[in-house]
């Protein structure tokens, strides 16, 4: 898996501040109202292709590449609302972004076993141990998020190692995503690269 | 009546295969999102439908064929699902024989439904055309009639050069 956002040279600082204080309203709840409808068919075909992976041992390839785009406009959004990408998000499953790409190799065949695996101990073995690592860089995330806002107003850029390890925790937690969704076989490295 | 040629297995890519077999998944779209209301599957196949039936005649038959066949049951068990709701406002859940006649029909109607759905999702998987009773031929005229032009419709170009 790819997952990249690329670093912004410069930032806009009018652009922060209109995002920050009316963000919510022509952002955040427009696209969170379709990403509701676009979510909820992610969510049916996700259940059909457990199903269809259970017989087959294919993930149907239209319905793969239904999530890969959800999972792009997701992060697309997401670089917004953490400032570090500036312009609006666009809509639609298949936009593409300058900024911002996640590409998801098609696996031509997946385990069935593993899927029985990841349903019945996925929590264990998956969610239970990057979940609490994840907490904790969540914690550091969110301070990255606030001392790059500030970051951003006085020098109009984000900090490359700031950037870098909010882009890897994106990165970490979209791999994990994906393995639970049965996407991948590959298990999650604990990595931010 | 003139109709499009159908394609045999060996020449549908396997993507349209999934396509089409996943036209009959949608059955289990309500359990999916945890709804159980009749609607959510009739819903998912109609979008279903819209999505993928420009893709090819085959999914564009096995899609309509999944959607029309799913109108039925749903009518079926929103009929069980409103007189349950009415018996269990109005009479505290004092359930009559003509109730239980019509909860063995709707349950009988769904699974018949569903297991020619599980049938007909593992034909359009082998790439093959399977018919059911009346929605069939209905899917299969959608899907591969001929339709005549026009008059005054012309596959001859409306512009030409002047000379």
């Amino acid at each position: 898996m790819t997952f990249t956002i690329k670093h912004a040279e410069q930032l806009s600082r009018g652009e922060l501040l209109l995002r920050s204080f009316f963000g919510w309203l022509y952002i955040f709840v427009p696209h969170g109202f379709v990403l509701l409808f676009v979510g909820l068919w992610g969510g049916i075909l996700a259940f059909i292709s457990f199903w269809v992976i259970l017989f087959t041992g294919r993930y149907p390839q239209s319905f793969f590449e239904y999530q890969v785009g959800l999972i792009n406009w997701e992060v697309r959004l997401n670089a917004r609302l953490y400032n570090m990408e500036d312009g609006y998000p666009a809509f639609g499953i298949n936009a593409k972004d300058d900024a911002v790409s996640v590409e998801i190799p098609y696996p031509e065949t997946l385990s069935r076993g593993l899927l029985l695996v990841k349903l019945f101990f996925g929590f264990i073995y998956v969610l239970i141990p990057h979940g609490f690592v994840l907490f904790f860089l969540s914690i550091a995330f969110v301070v990255c998020w606030f001392i790059g806002w500030w970051a951003i107003l006085f020098t109009g850029k984000l900090p490359l190692g700031f950037h870098t390890f909010m882009t890897g925790y994106l990165r970490w937690s979209t791999r994990v995503r994906i393995y639970i969704q049965n996407m991948t076989d590959t298990y999650p490295p604990f990595s931010l690269d | 009546m003139e109709y499009y040629p159908l394609p045999q297995p060996a020449e549908i890519p396997e993507r349209e295969k999934e396509d089409a077999m996943g036209a009959y998944l949608m059955m289990f779209a309500a359990v999916a999102i945890g709804l159980p209301l009749p609607i959510i599957n009739l819903i998912a196949a109609i979008i279903y439908y819209y999505i993928n039936r420009k893709k090819s005649r085959f999914i564009h038959f096995h899609s309509l064929q999944s959607l029309l066949s799913q109108i039925p049951t749903t009518v079926i068990n929103w009929g069980l699902v409103i007189w349950s709701v009415g018996i269990l406002l109005r009479e505290n859940w004092k359930l009559t024989p003509e109730f239980w006649g019509y909860a063995i029909f709707a349950g009988t109607s769904t699974l018949l439904y569903f297991v020619f759905s599980l049938i007909a999702a593992y034909k359009a998987r082998q790439g093959r055309m399977y018919y059911f009773l009346f929605f069939g031929k209905v899917a299969y005229e959608a899907a591969y009639k001929m339709v005549p032009e026009k008059p005054g419709e012309s596959s001859e170009p409306a512009n030409k050069p002047p000379f």
